[in-house]
């Protein structure tokens, strides 16, 4: 068994927040071995940042730990106070690299510098001027190590994409060579493709250096591929550790349990996911008991009563439930009956609702037109859930607004119902379109309007469309919307700050459904919410699909999600689709190129698989496209490839 | 917390009873954006002191005029003129032998209502242009040549200009700082807008069909009401002094009118023999504009939701 | 880059333009008689007078007077004052005034910007603690007060406890120091409240947090970063600061009687000389212009991320 370096004991952090104190971490402890990757997961507000921003000293100015120990090498850092203590230990033995790439970067001084500096600092004041060259070198040398080339050492962070930015970012950090890398979220911020590669980078360098890593994140498809050990937090508190595969394969913490099987690789389809109701605990109040016991359909009494403690399970695997104490034992668990499903899902009709016929959009930017996207043709069946699938950038989003006619498009055509919709719509042609066509949005936050109460943001659409004849009819539409996505209707009366996450997205669903439309478009309608909250809102969806016969279309870069949700898939890369077939068909046998990369990128909650995985790098200049020219092509019934005639020889072939 | 594990009673090991419904019932956040701005404003005593001598002299300037005595009252007797402070005139008398303190709140009044004016003008036109400008992304290029165009001629000049074209008068006064000031202000708006304008919940007005005014009255406006609110406080120091400018250059209000700007202008003309007839009227300025300053950019500190803490 | 200035420099020329037919066209409004000298009026009847303004061309439509205008001035000629200094070119008579409100105005600068920006910093430094505390309230006070107010009080009541002079004599270096301090104190405030406001945003962004994180000490992080990026915003408005000098102070110089340009246009507007006061407000708004067109050719020169695409970031 391998040394533990860093220790951390009862840790409690305390914030002060609008004249009230918030207790951020309640009691956690963990010990850290040399060499290992220990993954901290937990959803938003659960403490995991505040936690490890502490093993540095960089909590924000109204935060400070009440009581606890951090031992490492031989100091209790809980006991530091003054900045000169903490900067023996910042970058030269303990640093963080932050979520967003985008911003960890100074946007004025050139990359090089960037870690010339870290590691000139590092080497004390007196070398700083002297020896310039041998830093650069250094710095160079570095810049290999993270896959950047060195002749872009005098390039400004500006200049590079998010990917390459966090990889300037890691070695700026690694460039103070430190014992142990804290890793907040690194990927969360980046596209999937890149997000393997960055995972990638951190497991080499890891090798290399042989650091120590912490990684932080709530993507147990990431833990399953990066750690060797795992601990789970929940409001403040760590709640289960042990090895991975223990966490993995045999959770004993309820919410770990829930946490796993409410993932939709897990799901199967056409049913309802395991979710977990309600939402986390507010940390302002005192908590008694299990934190996890309101969410907990077994909890028990005790739970209510009093602070679990740590069960050990193995010598490796502990958990801080009172499910393992004997007396338990036996019980049986409401959550292990199946729920039956209501119906399932109707099939889709051949009937063709929406139809878009060679899209193109773009944008000006200065004098020069670029296309978002391009050229882009698909038909949604009525009753379907179709899905358009790309990372950041690749039109996607851009697609849906067109359909909703917020962007003008190019060329092409959008017929909507038979209809052509972007074009000049008399009144009421668009009230009628805008009625039956209705938009989720990705930003649960941001797509509210603060300083409206919910009553005015679930009935907008039918003021402007003037759809209610008496204020009587107004509200119990609202009235039926809000319960329709279980929402209570005295709420109406609320701002939507008063919310969670996961009710403000039900709001927003709300909003759409009163205007009682036929199509929905969903633009990453969970991406934003925390792990525990995105099962509740894809059974809402597919419940309100199958009791009022909605066609969706579903827009993610989240292809966990889209495999469980929907009937056809489209993937759409750099403003063109590059592949659309039925769901399985495309799980199961991809065939575009791109479409493979992204598969391989997902990240797998089984450890099992994750560990064989190996990405598969798409780099577009692999298509002889010069000379033989590409383009829509059918390789089997319901499945389409962009692709030339070499290619699309080779493709049927393995069909 | 020491509680031994094997003693405890196997009935607490039974199932919770529990509401599930309560699970929705909980509001994440007792956060409210006008409630915190308020309490973080009102927190400060300075805000409150400042707050309160403001509505103290707002009342009484417009209280005294009713009741006290008649500033214009001009005395032949050159021993009434020029009078230091006494009971009769707390201020003195000034060289044709009105009483100072009078004309001082007259003054006042007068003062802020041209401020007041100019506020309600300057303010409402750049809110409402400010608030289009920002969300209407087509009218963005012509709005900016208009506002290189107003800003880039010296403001003084176009003060000096302006108010020699159109004759000192009350209106024309209102016409004249206004006229430049409302798209500084529109700008200011128009910035913050930006930040909003392609947020999701202006895109989902749009998808159910609100037309651009109800976009920009329910979505836009709201959003940039405390904006309004600190650059009100704002425009009353600043419109004070632009006139006291005015005045100095001899294009204020005209001589018979008493404002504070030509108080201090007269006062200035006999400082070295009667100093307290600059000194006590520009007291009372002083106190008026720093505290509708310092007030206007507390409450901007109040309301900007980092400082919520 | 250079696609950006040339792009910038036309922007720029078209507002010129603009703006200097607004300013012509609002002078159109202003009365005939500006366009005499006291005696000339007086000594010309009606139909003399009325030939008199057409020789001058100023009863043709303004498009046709612009036309003429704008000739005249690619010629170099900016026409000749009338009343104020009678039949004097307006060339000359800035020839003789700009070099004293110049160098006023460009001591002033300088003294503001090194105090100021040294406030700023001390004021960023100890932020909340009682040095940010009196440079706030400094510069409250004089941002609040009407600046005649506090003007007038140094000029006469300073001066008094100081034994400096009231006015301003050219052999009397004593005399320069009240016009001087005078013209600094509102733009020192200025220059503090930016720089401390600007290095205080730096401060609170992410990559400070990442530098802090690699161990850099703050003294460290203060110099290399938060200093260097807080000054970018505040040098855009340098180019303009230093080109208005030429405008003068019109209160500080009114006050102290400097011969400046300070006086000279409200001097123009009160004794109706039309064309001064025409020549006066192009040259101060093209050099407006100008200044911005120059603040942002130094921002591209300081800030990386504008070259590549040509828009602020």
């Amino acid at each position: 068994m391998a040394e533990t370096i860093f220790q951390a004991k009862d840790i409690v952090i305390k914030f002060k927040l609008r004249d009230r104190v918030l207790t951020a971490i309640r009691g956690a402890s963990f010990d850290l071995k040399k060499g290992e990757t220990l993954a901290l997961v937990g959803e938003s507000g659960s403490g995991k940042s505040v936690f490890t921003k502490s093993f540095i000293g960089m909590l924000d100015k109204n935060g400070w730990i009440e009581s606890g120990e951090l031992l490492y090498g031989g100091m209790d850092l809980a006991t530091f106070k003054q900045e000169k203590e903490w900067l023996k230990i910042r970058g030269k033995r303990i640093v963080m690299v932050f979520q967003d790439p985008m911003t960890s970067l100074n946007p004025l001084k050139t990359i090089g510098e960037q870690i010339r500096e870290a590691i000139a600092w590092h080497h004390g004041k007196e070398s700083f001027k002297t020896d310039k060259q041998a830093f650069r070198s250094e710095a160079m040398k570095i810049l290999n190590q993270v896959g950047i080339s060195e002749t872009r050492y005098f390039q400004y962070p500006h200049e590079f994409s998010g990917g390459m930015r966090q990889r300037v970012v890691i070695a700026a950090a690694i460039a103070c060579k430190p014992e142990i890398l804290v890793c907040d979220e690194p990927t969360t911020a980046l596209d999937v493709t890149i997000q393997a590669q960055i995972l990638q980078l951190i497991q080499k360098l890891q090798k290399e250096l042989g650091m120590t890593v912490i990684y932080i994140t709530h993507d147990l498809g990431v833990v399953a591929a990066v750690a060797d050990r795992v601990a789970v937090m929940y409001a403040g508190q760590i709640v289960e550790y042990g090895d991975l595969e223990e966490i993995f394969k045999s959770p004993r913490h309820p919410y770990t349990k829930a946490l796993l099987q409410s993932l939709p690789q897990l799901g199967v389809k056409g049913q309802p996911l395991k979710s977990i109701q309600g939402t986390p605990p507010n940390l302002y109040h005192d908590i008694t008991g299990d934190a996890f016991a309101p969410r907990n359909p077994d909890a028990m009494r005790i739970d209510a009563m009093h602070e679990p403690p740590m069960f050990k399970v193995s010598e490796t695997h502990y958990a801080k439930t009172w499910t393992l104490h004997e007396k338990a034992a036996g019980r049986l668990s409401k959550s292990c009956e199946t729920q039956p499903s209501a119906k399932t899902l109707s099939a889709p009709t051949n009937e063709v609702l929406l139809s878009v016929k060679n899209l193109s959009v773009c944008y000006k930017l200065g004098r020069k037109r670029m296309f978002a996207v391009s050229d882009v043709s698909f038909d949604i069946m009525k009753g379907e859930t179709f899905s358009l699938v790309g990372e950041s950038g690749s039109g996607k989003t851009t697609i849906g607004r067109a359909i909703m006619k917020i962007v003008p498009t190019h060329s092409g055509e959008i017929l909507f119902q038979g209809k052509s919709v972007n074009r000049r719509m008399s009144g009421a042609e668009l009230r009628q379109f805008r009625q039956q066509a209705q938009m989720i949005f990705q930003d649960p936050i941001a797509s509210l309007n603060e300083r409206a109460k919910v009553d005015y943001i679930v009935s907008e659409g039918l003021s402007s469309l003037h759809l209610c004849n008496s204020e009587a009819e107004r509200q119990s539409k609202v009235k039926k919307a809000m319960e329709e996505v279980g929402l209570h209707y005295e709420f109406v009366s609320r701002f939507p700050h008063e919310f969670s996450g996961g009710q403000r997205q039900r709001i927003g669903i709300a909003r759409s459904l009163v205007m009682d439309p036929g199509f929905v478009i969903a633009d990453e309608p969970i991406s934003s919410l925390d792990v525990s909250i995105r099962a509740q809102i894809i059974n809402l969806l597919n419940d309100l699909k199958r009791e009022r016969g909605l066609t969706y279309l579903f827009i993610a870069h989240d292809l966990s999600v889209v495999k469980f949700i929907s009937d056809r898939v489209a993937v759409i890369y750099q403003g063109k689709i590059v592949e659309l077939a039925n769901s399985d068909d495309l799980f199961k046998n991809p065939l575009h190129p791109y479409t493979k990369s992204l598969l391989s990128a997902v990240p797998n909650p089984d450890p099992d698989v994750a560990r064989l995985k190996s990405f598969e790098k798409y780099d577009p200049s692999m298509h002889a496209y010069a000379t033989d020219k590409p383009s829509w092509s059918k390789v089997a019934e319901g499945h389409f490839v962009w692709a030339n005639e070499r290619e699309l020889e080779g493709y049927k072939r393995l069909v | 917390m020491s509680i031994d594990l094997q003693e405890l009673p196997d009935e607490l090991f039974e199932p919770l009873e529990q509401d599930p419904a309560s699970l929705e019932m909980t509001g994440f956040s007792n956060y409210s954006y006008w409630g915190s701005t308020l309490r973080t404003f009102a927190k400060s005593k300075l805000s409150i002191i400042l707050i309160s001598v403001i509505g103290i002299l707002v009342a009484f300037s417009f209280i005294y005029p009713i009741f006290g005595t008649d500033p214009n009252t001009v005395y032949l007797d050159t021993t009434k003129w020029n009078q230091k402070a006494s009971l009769a005139h707390p201020f003195g008398t000034d060289g044709l032998g009105r009483d100072i303190f009078s004309r001082t709140w007259h003054g006042t009044r007068n003062s802020l209502m041209l401020a007041m004016a100019i506020a309600l003008v300057e303010i409402g036109v750049g809110t409402i242009v400010g608030a289009f400008w920002g969300y209407m992304r087509n009218l963005d290029p012509i709005m900016l040549e208009l506002y290189n165009i107003i800003t880039n001629i010296p403001s003084t000049v176009y003060l000096v200009l302006m108010s020699y074209i159109m004759r000192p008068s009350f209106v024309s006064l209102v016409i004249v700082l206004a006229s430049r000031g409302w798209i500084s202000e529109a700008k200011f708006m128009r910035n913050r807008v930006l930040s909003i304008r392609e947020s999701e919940y202006n895109i989902a007005s749009q998808c159910l069909g609100a037309p651009i005014w109800r976009i920009v009255l329910k979505n836009i406006i709201p959003y940039i009401i405390s904006l309004v609110i600190m650059e009100t406080a704002l425009t009353v120091p600043s419109s004070i002094g632009s006139e006291v400018f005015l005045g100095f250059v001899g294009l204020g209000l005209p001589i018979d009118t008493i404002s504070l700007g030509n108080l201090v202008n007269q006062g200035r003309s006999n400082f070295l023999l009667y100093p307290q007839q600059l000194l006590l009227p520009a007291g009372v300025l002083c106190v008026i504009t720093v505290s509708f300053y310092i007030a206007g950019n507390r409450f901007a500190d109040a309301s900007d939701p980092k400082n919520h803490v | 880059m250079i696609k950006y200035i040339l792009r910038r420099a036309a922007q720029s020329l078209a507002t010129i333009c603009l703006v200097i037919f607004a300013v012509f066209m609002l002078l159109r409004m202003m009365p005939k008689s500006g366009y005499f000298t006291r005696e000339d009026y007086i000594n010309m009847d009606e139909g003399m007078r009325e030939s008199y303004l057409r020789s001058l061309g100023v009863l043709d439509p303004p498009l046709v007077q612009f036309k003429d205008f704008i000739g005249k001035l690619f010629h170099g000629d900016l026409g000749r004052s009338i009343t104020v200094y009678p039949k004097t070119p307006v060339l000359d008579i800035l020839k003789e005034k700009i070099p004293y409100s110049a160098a006023f105005g460009l001591a002033a600068e300088i003294l503001s910007m090194t105090v100021g920006m040294a406030m700023g910093l001390v004021m960023s430094r100890e932020k909340g603690r009682w040095p940010d505390r009196l440079g706030t309230a400094y510069a409250v006070g004089v941002r609040a007060v009407p600046s005649l107010v506090y003007l007038f009080l140094i000029q006469i009541w300073v001066s008094k406890q100081l034994k400096l002079p009231l006015l301003y004599y050219g052999n009397r270096p004593n005399s320069w120091i009240l016009p001087l301090v005078s013209m600094a104190l509102s733009s020192i405030a200025w220059y503090a409240i930016w720089l401390r406001r600007f290095m205080v945003d730096e401060e609170n962004k992410e990559y400070i947090q990442f530098a802090r994180v690699k161990g850099f000490s703050k003294k460290y992080i203060t110099k290399h970063h938060i200093w260097r990026n807080a000054l970018v915003p505040i040098a855009i408005g340098l180019p303009s600061d230093f080109l208005l000098i030429v405008s003068g102070s019109l209160v500080i110089e009114n006050l102290y009687s400097i011969p400046g340009t300070g006086g000279l246009l409200v001097e123009a507007i009160k004794r109706m000389d039309n064309n001064l006061v025409q020549a006066l407000v192009m040259l101060y708004a093209t050099l407006s212009v100008l200044g911005v067109f120059l603040g942002d050719l130094l921002v591209v020169l300081v800030d990386p991320r504008i070259k590549l695409s040509g828009k602020e970031a």
